[in-house]
This record gives structure tokens, C-alpha cells and sequence, in this order.
């Protein structure tokens, strides 16, 4: 069964029938990380990089913005179990518009305040496809902890 | 070139505008409309005047009365909203197809049309642009030109995207090299065809290239910008993905900051649900 994790959105989960889904990865940032020991899995996906930007939207929805989404998804994941030396961690997307090289690089900011916060807390990854001008899908599958990127247009791989 | 003609001439495969949803397309272009224009307009055509109340009685809007005729809307919508949904209608069917050659699933173009065009407003609205109704309908129309070009791209999508990955083309400078015209030039005749005001047609034809716009046109940087940020956040978008350029100078002249850019986009977000409501109420399906 295909859950759906929207864009700001973020779900964990433990039923082996379970495949995670999020679509529509441009320059969010879609981060998977599973445990293969008590088969607990999460993706989140998030826009923006720091809930400064507005507080209020981040406390009603916190998975949006990556300083505060990082966090709430490791902890969902502990709360089933899992443990953070034994995670997969794996992390695609990131994308900008070509010559985007200026301060408005949204991509390039998720992606460095997802490796600020993870050198901080010593978490390591496993996998990471970031960066291009592509747009991307990541699907993980509970049961077997098998992960799959796409890319629109390139197909899908196992990552 | 033989292959351009052949490509145009595909035009005829559209469902083509109605007269009413061009005439609509006509008064959206004019500030100046009044009420009655548009009630006389629209009352004539059921299938308009059904989808529309549809429309309206949505949870997207949440009206606690419900709403049976089309001067009712109007009064209750206003006449912006209204002309927006009336195009909404009209455009909805082929924007809802599946579109292979850029890998975009039934919906997906429909889902991202729908999306730059709520934040092209949302643009304008924060730069005191007073023909919302323009910005929204171009933008949402903009990619029209991918309906006829999406056909020739899945045939050369190797050569379109061996261009894009190897030699650093955009995805629209890869069509025009390989099949003779991208899909924003594509989309500009077709308007013109279907009689769209010089306006729109100029958004159509400059929507990836704002600096060879005519520096005086107020709304091509905004679609432009609109369709940038709906592009980073990726919803409905397809093989081209983020493959095109982007222009600091654009963007720049429009004196929005960083931080306000992010803001259009988390508060586009933030009413993302009714969007996707509003979406699949206005595509049916």
C-alpha cells in the first residue's frame, strides 16, 4: 500500500505493507531514513531550509522548514523503536534552475542546513543524489527497506 | 522547414477555445468590465455555468449558502475570481491529459499550471498589479504550447536531453535546436490563433525569457518569477524539471527579497490543501 508524503509533509511508519511515496522533490529536500533491525521507516519532505522565515507556519507545520522537520522525523522514528546508530539515511533532492548561483538558492540551502544539523548530531549518510536541475522522486519500502529513486524522464533506480 | 508547419499545424487537435471562453479570456484582458458584461457572458452557456457552481460550492471556498446561479457567484466571488474559474473550465481538459514526452502523469500539467498561477497572483498582488485576472490566466495558460510539442519531445528525447545534460542548453533551447520550436514560441501562435490579447501572448512567448521581453510589460518578470518558484518546488513538474535559466537581474528589478520570496512559497504551501481541492474540483478527476 502506497502512503503518500506530501510536500511539508512527513510519515513513519512500521507496517511491512507500507511503501512511503513522496513526489514532487525540485528543490526540497527528501530525506529517508530506516532502521533494518525493527523494520521502522520515515520520509520527510520539506521546502524550505529554517522555520525563522515564520514561526507561525512552523509551528503548524513543522515539517516544512528543515530545522524543524529534521528532528521531529528521527524522533517519530525513535518512538517505533528505532535506533540512530543502525539508520539508513539517505538524501535527494535539492535541485535548482540553472545559473541560480545567487543568494536566493533555495536547493543548495536545504541541503547545507540538513548537513549542519547532522554533523552536529553525528549522523552519517548513507546515500545522497542532490544537486541538478532535476526533479525526483523517492519511495521507500518498509517490509525491505529497499529504497528507489527516480528521476523525471531518467527512470527509476534502487538506491 | 517542413517540421515546424507539421507541428502547428497540430493546433487543430486542440479542443479549441469556446467562443464564450475566449470572449471570457477577452474581458479578463479589460479592468473595466462591469457585473452585467459577465453575467451575460457566462448565463448563456450551461456547461460553463454548471462546472462554475460546482466550482464555487467546493469546500475550497466554503460558502455556508449554497450558491445556484452565476450572478450570485459574481456578487459573492467578485468578478476576478469568477473569470478565473471560467478559464479554469475552459482549459481544464487539456491540461488534465497525460503528457509522456515530458513525463508528466494525467493531472500533473493541470496541477502545475494551476499552482504558478495562484503564486503569479499572489506576486502581483504583493507588487500593487491591479489585472490579477491577466496574470492568473496567462499563467495559467503559459504552457499550452507543451499540449502539441509534447508529442515531437518524446520522440527526440534522447537528443533534447543529450543537449540538456551534456552541453548545458535549457530544456526550451534544446526543443527549439532539435525540433525547430519550443514549446513557450509554440504556445504564443497558438494564442494568437485562438485570438488572445498581445498581452497574454507575450507572456506565452516570454515566459522562460523575460529579458527579451518589452522592458515596459509589468507582468511578464512576475509569471516569470511565479514560475520559477513553482518550478523549485517541484509540484508537477516534469523531465524538463528545473532546466531553465534563471535571471538575478529579473528578479532583482522586481525588488522582492529573499525573504519575501520565501514567504510566497511557504504561504503557498501553507494552503496547498484547498489548492489540490481546488485543482481536481476545477479538472474533475
Amino acid at each position: 500500500m502506497e502512503v503518500f508524503v506530501g510536500v511539508g509533509d512527513m510519515k513513519v511508519s512500521n507496517d511491512p505493507e507500507v511503501i512511503l511515496a513522496t513526489y514532487s522533490l525540485g528543490s526540497c529536500i527528501g530525506l529517508s531514513i530506516y532502521d533494518p533491525l525493527v523494520r521502522v521507516g520515515g520520509i520527510l519532505h520539506y521546502m524550505l531550509p529554517e522555520s525563522s522565515l515564520d514561526r507561525a507556519k512552523a509551528k503548524r507545520n513543522p515539517y516544512m522548514f528543515g530545522d524543524t522537520g529534521i528532528p521531529l522525523l528521527f524522533t517519530e522514528a525513535y518512538r517505533f523503536g528505532a535506533k540512530k546508530g543502525r539508520m539508513k539515511v539517505k538524501i535527494v533532492g535539492g535541485a535548482q534552475i540553472l545559473d541560480q548561483d545567487g543568494f536566493f538558492n533555495i536547493g543548495k540551502r536545504n541541503y547545507l542546513i540538513l548537513r549542519k544539523m547532522f554533523w552536529k548530531n553525528n549522523v552519517l549518510i548513507d546515500f545522497e543524489d542532490v544537486g541538478g536541475s532535476v526533479n525526483r522522486t523517492l519511495k521507500l519500502e518498509i517490509g525491505s527497506g529497499q529504497t528507489y529513486l527516480k528521476v523525471s524522464g531518467r527512470g527509476t533506480r534502487l538506491i | 522547414m517542413r517540421r515546424i508547419e507539421n507541428i502547428i499545424e497540430r493546433i487543430e487537435h486542440l479542443r479549441p477555445f469556446s467562443q464564450v471562453g475566449s470572449r471570457i479570456v477577452e474581458i479578463s484582458n479589460n479592468p473595466d468590465c462591469s457585473f452585467d458584461d459577465l453575467v451575460e457572458v457566462i448565463k448563456y452557456d450551461q456547461g460553463i455555468t454548471a462546472n462554475i457552481l460546482r466550482i464555487c460550492n467546493s469546500s475550497y471556498f466554503g460558502f455556508k449558502k449554497r450558491i445556484t446561479s452565476i450572478k450570485q457567484a459574481v456578487s459573492y466571488l467578485g468578478i476576478d475570481e469568477v473569470v478565473r474559474l471560467a478559464v479554469m473550465e475552459n482549459s481544464a481538459d487539456n491540461f488534465n491529459k497525460e503528457q509522456k514526452g515530458y513525463d508528466l502523469k494525467e493531472g500533473e500539467l493541470w496541477r502545475y499550471s494551476v499552482s504558478s498561477a495562484i503564486i503569479a497572483q499572489e506576486l502581483a498582488e504583493k507588487k500593487h498589479i491591479e489585472n490579477l485576472s491577466l496574470v492568473f490566466t496567462s499563467a495559467l495558460l503559459k504552457d499550452i504550447g507543451k499540449l502539441i510539442l509534447n508529442t515531437y519531445v518524446k520522440e527526440s528525447f534522447e537528443d533534447i536531453m543529450e543537449l540538456v545534460q551534456d552541453q548545458g542548453f535549457t530544456f526550451r533551447e534544446a526543443e527549439q535546436k532539435v525540433l525547430g520550436i519550443d514549446h513557450a514560441e509554440l504556445g504564443a501562435r497558438l494564442a494568437e490563433r485562438w485570438n488572445f490579447s498581445r498581452a497574454t501572448v507575450n507572456i506565452i512567448r516570454y515566459h522562460h525569457d523575460p529579458e527579451k521581453a518589452p522592458r515596459k510589460d509589468p507582468f511578464i518578470p512576475i509569471i516569470y518569477l511565479a514560475d520559477s518558484l513553482c518550478m523549485m518546488t517541484g509540484i508537477g513538474v516534469g523531465s524538463d524539471g528545473l532546466a531553465y535559466r534563471y535571471y538575478q537581474d529579473v528578479v532583482d528589478r522586481l525588488g522582492l527579497s529573499d525573504t519575501e520570496l520565501q514567504k510566497t512559497i511557504a504561504t503557498f504551501l501553507d494552503k496547498l490543501r484547498g489548492v489540490e481541492e481546488l485543482i481536481t474540483v476545477s479538472g474533475g478527476n
